[in-house]
């Protein structure tokens, strides 16, 4: 490895390194957080649109699976531009994002680029030479030898050179330096905002632990750090990397935990990671370091699955395939394992814990993003650029195809979901605006569509609050999403207000999602419909709302929006409610039934999709709000 | 595809690269070494180069003792290089072929990425790409919100006269008015079709409309319409960015205009 990179990199860093150095530095109100420049909001005024999980070539899985396109582009196909995807067709975006962190892997990153770069004769290692001829075969080729690189990362059997951090410390160094340097130059405050950040990929034999990193602060800061390495390393040892760079630096890191929907229970446990009871010091650090899951992306959605809520007719959306195990798909997944895996369980466990501890270490709020690895930010069903380059736009066979990781049974590629957006509320789009309504959970995640969704939870809120400057109320006498309120002997109630993506399908119903812990101290889950379209005719009958009623043409892959609702907005009193109880409350908006990516594949190429495709080729797109939590007082 | 047989001379590409490389060192003032000798002069230069990269990725520099290091594994990687190249490694192998040519590639392009350009060149950038920077509009209305057509047809003559006018729409959790938004804000929250058809409204005390929207129907006041125009200081950053990445993709299709008019190419059909 020392020595086809030290090779490969000869040449190129110096002409790289002499281009960045005579660039004009960027002035502070380019790569700053804007303040000062930009005119804040008195109160968070709109959500800002975000994905926080992209892969460019820099990243050993997305280079190997093909993608060409680096972090310069992704950054243009993310503010609105078109850019010449790695496999030819032009891609552009219907609307720009407000806001985009480009994730590579930390582990070995660019390290692809510089295998497939280095001269055969100087690699050494058999399986990297083996590796660096596939890649160069054939993108099939390539895409295998990534599979088995992707493996072998599982079951740490990787290659030593790819394992040692320190040998790989100079190359990740100079791509890092770079990266920066690009990030500040397209930062934008008011406009566009380009966050840094990593992926840190630890993955257990082939458990997904992954996080996302993101950091609020510019080259200034970031530069004195290099990405923390996922591999042969734990997630206490992440915190600890991040609060260091706090501490030296006065920046600010937090970490995404995704794909818990693969983590085989790992992800969410009620235990320390090697099963001894929890402590609260372990807790308070997870806490502090993690205020955000990844909770949809295009690998499935993590809300809940069917199996933990029986009684929610809504659950099991962006379920199919990735139930069956792990990642590589190494090891299936049994029932046992799900409740440490999917969100709404983990928020329950976290009251649980702290009714134990005093701490919750789960106390998260929700977002969605894409973890695309094509470099395009992609998130709408009907623009839908695939995993990786090889399933991009213009491939035909990505729907029906047997999906080609690990061991390539049981997923298709039409179980993959065009992927999640974050919103995010905040006073404008600056670096620290957008950080800071992460940190303080203000956020929210949705499959892909725009809907506003705002809630409040206080104790005041009434009907008549509409009539008036709600927002402002909601600000003054409560708590937005994200927030804490302490529980009393009167029931919370909530304002909330879900308002239709402008250019997109109209809403079916808005529902609470409570989690609790009733008086044995167990946890309880209940999901509530609080306000639908069409209420009228749409009475509740044998304790259901009647399903909204199906607009799609599968013929055409088109629907209308002569059902649902624009905007729902109710003020709601949890019915069910204990004096002191300990609890959450999240919000899920549903859409009405619209075509999925795989059923605009199908018509667009003109193939039929198989029974179990096209059963699942329409669904209720949703957005899951960050939840508001009840505590009972000290 | 039949070319010259020595155009397929890995040498010949070889050589050629070597050109530009030694070419593109002796304009930045670096070294450009001959492979094939027999001598390999680490000097003061060198030393230099190899100590500021050092520097670039410790953030200090090198002692003594790691400045020896560093040319060590200088003279190491020169010595394995020249060899492989007179063990013909480099022949007939597709990865060196691929390597020359993107750094081919590069050479042509690392000119325009370290040019600075001065205002006159992106003033000129600007002008033949306008459209492109033209969507900083600011525009004030109020609007008000009506499910269907027929009642927000009605309400524009009301709205006239109102003198409590937010009172009239339907109530819906958008703005009834935005002060210097811009086109992207205004489409970000009310949608692509509401925010072209307001771009094409003349401004003026009266009510228009009705526009529709994802929503409904609006009836709109269009107050005001600025030119943003950040001028071309709020551009230059971007323009800098985007003359860069045009430059180079221009520099390298130029590059290889040039080198390519001296082949005569035959292709067998």
């Amino acid at each position: 490895m020392r020595n086809w990179t030290s090779f490969a990199l000869a040449g190129i860093s110096a002409l790289a390194l002499s281009a960045c150095d005579s660039l004009t530095p960027v002035d502070e109100a380019q790569s700053g957080d804007g303040e000062g420049t930009i005119e804040l909001a008195e109160f968070p005024d709109r959500p800002y649109w975000g994905d926080t999980h992209l892969h460019t070539d820099n990243s050993v899985d997305a280079f190997g699976f093909g993608v060409r396109l680096g972090p310069e582009e992704a950054l243009q196909f993310a503010r609105g531009d078109t850019v010449t995807a790695t496999t030819g067709a032009e891609a552009k975006l219907a609307r720009p994002l407000d806001f985009l962190v480009i994730a590579d892997h930390s582990d070995g990153l660019g390290a692809t680029r510089r295998l497939y770069d280095a001269p055969r004769f100087l690699i050494q290692d058999e399986t990297l030479l083996r590796w660096h001829d596939m890649m160069h075969e054939s993108p099939e080729q390539s895409q295998l030898a990534i599979a088995e690189l992707i493996t072998a990362a599982a079951n740490n059997t990787l290659p030593e050179a790819m394992r040692d951090p320190e040998a790989n410390k100079e190359n990740t160094r100079d791509i890092w330096t770079a990266h920066l340097d690009t990030l500040d130059r397209y930062n934008k405050p008011g406009e566009f905002t380009a966050l840094a950040g990593f992926e840190w990929t630890l993955m257990p034999d082939g458990n997904n632990l992954h996080r996302v990193v993101m950091f609020r602060d510019g080259s200034d800061r970031t530069s004195q750090v290099v990405p923390f390495p996922g591999l042969s390393t734990t997630a206490e040892q992440l915190w600890d990397y991040m609060a260091a760079y706090s501490e030296s630096t006065g920046g600010k890191a937090l970490a995404i935990p995704h794909n818990s929907n693969l983590s085989n229970g790992l992800m969410f446990e009620m235990t320390m990671p090697d099963g001894s009871p929890m402590t609260a010091e372990y807790a308070a650090k997870r806490a502090a370091a993690e205020p955000v899951v990844e909770v949809t992306q295009i690998k499935g959605d993590s809300e809940t699955h069917p199996f933990l809520s029986p009684n929610d007719e809504m659950a099991g959306f962006g379920v199919t395939g990735w139930e069956l195990g792990n990642l590589p798909l190494t090891a299936k997944t049994t029932d046992d394992m799900l409740a440490g895996s999917y969100v709404r369980e983990a928020l329950k466990r976290g009251l649980s814990l702290e009714e134990q501890m005093g701490v919750n270490p789960y106390a998260f709020g929700m977002i969605g993003s894409t973890d695309s690895h094509t470099s395009l930010a992609t998130g709408d069903e009907d623009n839908f650029w695939g995993k990786h380059t090889g399933n991009e736009y213009n491939n035909a066979e990505r729907a029906p195809a047997a999906q080609n990781l690990g061991t390539r049974v049981g997923r298709f590629g039409w179980n993959y979901l065009a992927g999640g957006y974050a919103a995010a509320w905040a006073r404008g789009n600056t670096r620290a605006e957008i950080f800071d309504a992460f940190q303080r959970r203000e956020v929210y995640a949705t499959t892909g569509p725009r809907m506003s969704v705002r809630v409040f939870g206080g104790f005041g809120f009434e009907d008549a609050d509409w009539d008036g400057d709600w927002v402002r109320k909601g600000y003054t006498e409560g708590v937005p999403m994200g927030g804490e309120l302490t529980s009393g002997d009167e029931a919370p109630r909530f304002m909330i207000s879900a308002l239709k993506d402008p250019d997109g399908a109209n809403l079916d119903r808005v529902q609470i999602v409570k989690g609790y812990l009733d008086s044995e101290g167990e946890m309880q889950e209940q999901v509530y419909d609080v306000v639908w379209s069409d209420m009228e005719n749409r009475a509740i009958s044998g304790g259901k709302v009647p399903a909204v009623g199906d607009t799609v043409d599968r013929e055409n892959a088109t629907y209308t929006n002569d059902i649902g609702a624009p905007e729902l907005r109710s003020v709601w009193t949890d019915p069910d409610y204990q004096a002191g109880q300990r609890a959450f409350y999240y919000v899920r908006v549903l859409e009405i039934p619209t075509p999925r990516w795989s059923l605009f594949d199908a018509v667009r190429f003109g193939f039929t999709l198989s029974e179990d495709a096209m059963a699942d080729a329409v669904a209720q797109e949703r957005a899951y709000t960050s939840p508001i939590w009840l505590k009972p007082s000290a | 595809m039949t070319l010259p047989r020595w155009t397929r001379e890995p040498l010949v590409h070889f050589l050629i690269a070597g050109a530009f490389v030694y070419a593109f060192f002796a304009w930045i003032g670096g070294t450009a070494v001959d492979p094939s000798s027999r001598v390999i002069d680490v000097d003061r230069d060198t030393q230099a180069q190899l100590a500021l990269q050092y520097e670039r990725t410790m953030g200090r520099a090198p002692t003594d003792a790691e400045l020896d290091a560093q040319i060590e594994q200088f003279v190491r990687d020169e010595v394995l290089y020249r060899e492989a190249l007179r063990l013909g490694l480099d022949q007939g192998d597709a990865i060196v072929r691929r390597r020359l040519v993107s750094k081919m590639d590069m050479t042509a392009g690392a000119a325009a990425e370290i040019a600075e350009p001065d205002d006159a060149t992106l003033q000129a950038f600007l002008d033949e790409n306008k459209e492109r920077y033209q969507t900083a509009l600011d525009t004030s209305f109020d609007q008000l919100y009506f499910a269907d057509q027929a009642s927000a047809q009605a309400a524009i003559d009301q709205a006239a006269t109102a003198s409590d006018w937010q009172g009239l729409g339907e109530a819906i959790s958008l703005p009834a008015s935005m002060e210097n938004a811009s086109q992207r804000d205004i489409r970000a929250q009310f949608g692509e079709e509401f925010g072209a058809k307001l771009a094409a409204l003349d401004t003026g005390d009266a009510w228009q409309g009705p526009l529709r929207s994802g929503f409904g129907w609006h009836i709109v006041r269009l107050r005001e319409r600025a030119s943003t125009d950040t001028g071309f200081d709020g551009l230059r950053q971007q323009l800098s960015n985007d003359w860069r990445s045009a430059q180079v993709a221009t520099r390298k299709e130029r590059a290889f205009e040039l080198l390519r008019e001296a082949y005569r190419i035959e292709i067998d059909r």
